[in-house]
């Protein structure tokens, strides 16, 4: 059988690249995330060794608060520097201040900081601890000279001579004295650095008189990093750690990987699961097809003895080999696919750049394993299909397929679809997304499995208007309908894609509305200044008092986020003047006052009280990230928790106690008499001495938040893009394979008096009915699980659904469209077709 | 003359390889006639057929259906033209699979866009017995009730000729026989010129004259033919 199989396959070879498409699209789209995932992880692995590399031993806080994004760690004593250097084995030791620091291009705008993080601190003179070296200019040696990474002095166009601005947030002037390289790299991946001297960085971006980051050791030679730790360790006060270098590349390996990589990688292999299960839906489709146009050839070799398992192997072998060929070239197009899209996240400073393409054994081991067995597993059914047909099958002329109508395929369709409906609604309206996920998965398999019992009246009823047009139109209509199957396989590729996308799409509609209606129902005041980029760095702590005594201006209210420890528990809280709230916007206060809050109290919402069993009156331990602990009372309980969560501080506390505090949000209502111009007029001017970004109304704001949602959707939208490409090739394939089983009918049809033109309009209807049976199932689905994902979620801040008309007719006319592009090929072939040839086969 | 040909010339292939499949074949075909083709395997009688119907091109020679030349035609044209002036009978797989009887028949108008004239169907449907049978599918029709759809199907359009391609090969004797009476009928009653290449000396002689091709040329004539007489002149071509 081997030698039939691959015979078999040598003499449709086109057939074979046709079938492998899909596969191949899936398996690169899974070979380019592993590829760029482990490269960019390589990269940053390298990045830190490289900046930990002179260093042997690390001191700083043992104290770090907050969750998630939001962490800080307390700053040291820079006197410890005098202690550790007189430890026994200590070669070399400096202070090492970081913090945030934006550096303005000679543009006016900052360099970077869209994610990547963007450093300012003191430049380290002994150059075995320092990670970068001066590659032009000299050390900054008086307050105000800055040494910045070639990288930012490229991107921000600025030279040795220039005097720019470093935002820390409060707007440093600096005169650029030298530009530094990290080790051979123009910068240190995609962060920026500007560094001053000790004295200024303590001044300007820690502000704190004697605190220090941390404090980087070398060791003598001959002493290991552990044991000098130790040594170290003996020396250190309360709330102090040491660490080895090789500790802290650790360290922020991991904590890159569980944020930025993380995301990534889950974000990535998400598409290429959505993207190979479409391509399994297409394999499926054109084995079915295979295995029916060979019946007569597969009851050949069982009419002269082939067994039932021979039969069976035979497909499944194509099938290997298919899914072998088909994955070889997707890891080669997957590489392909992961060097553009790692020089474009160089590009947007998202990627160490340099990094050579890490293309592990395991990558091309796993994507060429997912691409055999979605293969194989795409082809079993066919081939038992394949392995039944009785040896007189050869001598009987293919019957017309009537499967898939099935009573039994109708009853158990349904039931599956009932349920998976009832646990996505129980789902949604119990606020539980897993259910719903598990209702989800319930509801597609009870689609798929009545698609073919859908597909003929589904076929029938969109092919209407185009039966209504033309005799091209009525065959093309007739010609989806004949056989159900086939058209919910293709279809059903197309479904998912589509699903998918219009499920996205209705989440960020609803998203945008939500964030609109938030902003609308609690912004009571007039004008925001917002932190711009990813919310690093923020805004001037000063700057909300200088727009506070503006006489337009009635009441500003500054918020940062602070990260806190709760009790032990770490979290993050809105550092406000809670007093001034009221001014602003109403909080809804359930139990005590917001007045009442103080300098030592606290507010927290109804649902973060209930949540973490907290009562008016309760006093907590909070810690900051200073190491100091305040006991704190609940003052108030209030109801409305949408714009600033559940836990308000004191923002003097913050103040008094972060390492380098920042607001994230300046909110200001204008006083009575003032137009909104007038007024904006005046903060902008406050916010540019500040060196902030716009002022904005609320609308602009909302509009803004909304963008940023628009923009992620276009990535999505990217990704999916795939996932219907591939989609548009198994309906371009099974329409090829479809016009191949029909010739002799094109050859008849040709033969009375079909032109060319009519059949190519015949093959796109059919094409564009199939299309749109498929994108109409996807948008039904889409919308009803975009619904019970919203209503899932609705209370994480999803406060209503939208349903963005607009964009959901473009997806179904996308899926048209999608028709008519898999129809190009098939049509143009069909119509070349030689009359002659055509009626003679057989 | 409903049909002629001059001087026809078809090769296929090139070089050592080339195939003279017709060989300055001289032909009229009279109006209002019924002409049978016949010859051994391989003498050129479908390929006669096939360019005589402009399913095919000449290398040399011309072909004129009334005063037409279908060798100056491009290929949509000529399309038209088997759309609107000829009928096609073939072997086996006349019908589309997804249409239903009477959508077969006026398969040919309905690509043209035309209006059948309903009485003029009326009258060929009622004429080839298949009224009870128009709404079923092909594969729901005997072969006989298909051949006679296909008949119906030439005729609807009332073409100025039908070429019909071995119509009874896949046929019993009794089916075989209706459908040829059928043609029969269309040629007497209505004037209808058929063209029939067949390789069966009893369909032939339902014919008014028949062609004899051996080797891609014309070899004899026959008027008035009969199944032995066909019978005798082919068994000379065996010898």
């Amino acid at each position: 059988m081997w030698r039939t199989t691959m015979k078999s396959l040598a003499a449709h070879k086109r057939r074979l690249l046709a079938t492998c498409s899909a596969v191949l699209l899936g398996v690169a789209f899974l070979a380019g995330m592993l590829v760029l995932g482990d490269t960019l992880t390589d990269g940053f692995g390298r990045m830190f060794t490289e900046a930990n590399s002179g260093t042997d031993v690390v001191v700083r806080s043992s104290v770090e608060v907050g969750e998630g994004d939001f962490t800080e760690r307390g700053t040291i004593d820079r006197a410890l520097v005098d202690e550790i250097a007189a430890v026994d084995g200590v070669e070399s030791v400096a202070a090492s201040i970081v913090g945030h620091g934006r550096i303005v291009g000679a543009d006016g705008d900052p360099v970077g900081g869209n994610g990547p993080p963007t450093y300012a601190g003191n430049w380290i003179t002994d150059d075995d601890l320092n990670p970068y070296d001066l590659a032009e200019g000299r050390a900054p040696a008086a307050p105000g000279e800055v040494v910045i990474d070639k990288a930012a002095a490229k991107a921000g166009d600025l030279e040795v001579g220039d005097t720019t601005i470093v935002r820390t947030p409060e707007p440093v002037e600096v005169t650029i004295v030298g530009l530094a390289t990290f080790g051979e790299a123009d910068s240190q991946g995609p962060i920026t650095w500007a560094a001053f001297t000790d004295e200024f960085a303590e001044e300007v971006v820690l502000r704190q008189p004697g605190q220090v980051t941390s404090i980087v050791v070398g060791a003598e030679e001959g002493v290991g990093q552990e044991e000098l730790a130790r040594r170290i360790d003996a020396v250190l006060p309360e709330g102090v750690e040491s660490l080895t270098g090789a500790e802290l590349t650790e360290e922020q390996e991991d904590a890159l990987q569980k944020d930025f990589l993380g995301f990534l990688r889950t974000f990535m292999l998400v598409f290429a699961g959505i993207a190979l299960v479409v391509a399994t839906f297409s394999i499926y489709n054109t084995f079915s097809i295979l295995v029916a146009q060979r019946t007569r050839e597969s009851a050949l070799l069982r009419a002269v003895g082939a067994s039932r398992g021979q039969v069976l192997r035979s497909v499944a072998l194509e099938a290997l080999v298919v899914g072998l060929v088909a994955s070889a070239g997707g890891i080669a197009l997957g590489i392909g696919l992961a060097t553009g899209l790692l020089s474009l996240m160089e590009g947007m400073s998202m990627a160490v750049p340099g990094t050579p393409l890490a293309v592990g054994a395991d990558t091309v081991a796993v994507a060429a394993a997912v691409g055999v067995l979605v293969t194989l597993l795409a082809s079993i059914a066919p081939a038992v299909r394949a392995s039944r047909v009785a040896p007189l099958a050869a001598l009987r002329d293919v019957a017309v397929d009537r499967s898939g109508t099935s009573r039994a395929r109708a009853v158990g369709g349904a039931l599956a679809g009932a349920a998976g409906v009832a646990l996505v609604v129980a789902g949604a309206t119990g606020r539980d997304i897993g259910l719903a996920g598990i209702g989800a998965l319930v509801t597609l398999v009870g689609v798929v499995t009545l698609g073919p019992v859908l597909a003929r009246p589904a076929a029938g009823a969109l092919g209407a208007p185009l039966a209504a047009r033309s005799l091209s139109g009525a065959l093309a209509r007739r010609n989806a309908m004949r056989n159900p199957r086939r058209t919910a396989g293709t279809a059903a590729a197309l479904m998912i894609g589509v699903a998918v996308v219009s499920l996205f799409t209705v989440v960020a509609a609803s998203v945008k509305r939500s964030v609109e209606e938030t902003v609308d129902e609690q912004f009571a005041g007039d004008l925001v200044v917002a932190t711009d980029g990813w919310g690093v760095g923020g805004l001037p702590v000063e700057m909300a008092g200088a727009i506070a005594e503006l006489p337009e201006v009635d009441t500003v209210v500054a918020a940062a986020n602070a990260p806190v420890r709760l009790d032990g528990e770490d979290d993050v809280a809105a550092a406000v003047d809670v007093e001034s709230l009221t001014g602003l916007f109403d909080l809804e206060v359930a139990e005590g006052s917001l007045d009442a809050v103080g300098d030592d109290g606290l507010a927290v919402s109804e649902r973060y009280a209930e949540d973490n069993g907290l009562a008016l009156g309760d006093v907590l331990q909070v810690e900051l990230a200073d190491g100091s602990a305040h006991r704190m009372e609940v003052r108030a309980v209030y109801g409305n928790d949408d714009l600033l969560g559940g836990l308000l501080l004191p923002r003097g506390l913050y103040l008094d106690h972060a390492p380098q505090p920042a607001d994230l949000v300046v909110m200001v209502r204008l006083a009575d008499d003032v137009t909104e111009a007038e007024g904006e007029a005046a903060v902008q001017a406050v916010a540019d001495r500040f060196g902030a970004p716009d002022v904005q109304t609320d609308e602009e704001y909302a509009e803004a938040v909304g963008g940023q949602v628009d923009q992620l959707l276009t990535v999505v939208y990217a990704m999916l893009a795939l996932a219907i490409l591939i989609a548009l090739m198994g309906i371009a394939n099974t329409l090829s394979l479809s016009i191949h089983e029909r010739t002799r009918e094109l050859g008849l049809l040709r033969a009375v008096g079909q032109t060319r033109r009519q059949l190519r309009a015949m093959v796109r209807g059919e094409a564009v009915t199939v299309a749109l049976f498929g994108t109409l199932c996807g948008l039904g689905l889409g919308l009803f699980l975009g619904w019970a994902m919203v209503e899932a979620l609705a209370d994480e801040g999803f406060t209503s659904f939208a349903l963005p008309t607009g964009q959901l007719a473009v997806i179904v006319g996308l899926g048209a469209v999608v028709g008519v592009l898999a129809a190009l090929r098939p049509a143009r072939r069909a119509a070349r077709l030689d009359v002659l040839e055509a009626i003679a086969t057989d | 003359m409903a049909v002629r040909a001059e001087a026809v010339t078809k090769v296929y292939g090139k070089g050592e390889t080339a195939v003279r499949a017709l060989d300055e074949v001289d032909l009229a075909i009279p109006a209002g006639r019924f002409t049978a083709v016949m010859g051994p395997s391989g003498s050129g009688k479908s390929t006669l057929m096939h360019v005589l119907a402009g399913l095919d091109t000449v290398t040399s020679g011309r072909v004129w259906l009334g005063d037409v030349d279908l060798a100056s035609l491009p290929e949509r044209e000529l399309t038209r033209l088997r759309r609107d002036r000829i009928g096609f009978v073939f072997q086996a797989f006349n019908l589309l699979p997804t249409l239903s009887a009477a959508e077969n028949i006026t398969l040919p108008l309905d690509l043209a866009g035309r209006k059948p004239d309903r009485d003029w169907l009326d009258h060929v449907i009622d004429t080839v017995g298949l009224r009870p049978r128009l709404k079923h599918r092909p594969t729901e029709l005997s072969g006989g009730q298909q051949q006679r759809v296909a008949v119906a199907r030439a005729l609807a359009s009332r073409p100025e000729v039908i070429f019909a391609d071995e119509p009874t090969g896949n046929l019993d004797s009794r089916s075989g026989a209706e459908v040829l009476g059928l043609m029969r009928r269309a040629v007497d009653e209505w004037g209808q010129t058929i063209v029939m290449v067949t390789h069966d000396p009893g369909a032939a002689a339902h014919a008014d004259a028949v062609v004899f091709l051996a080797d891609g040329r014309i070899v004899d004539h026959m008027s008035e033919p009969t199944a032995e007489r066909v019978l005798e002149r082919m068994k000379r071509f065996g010898s």
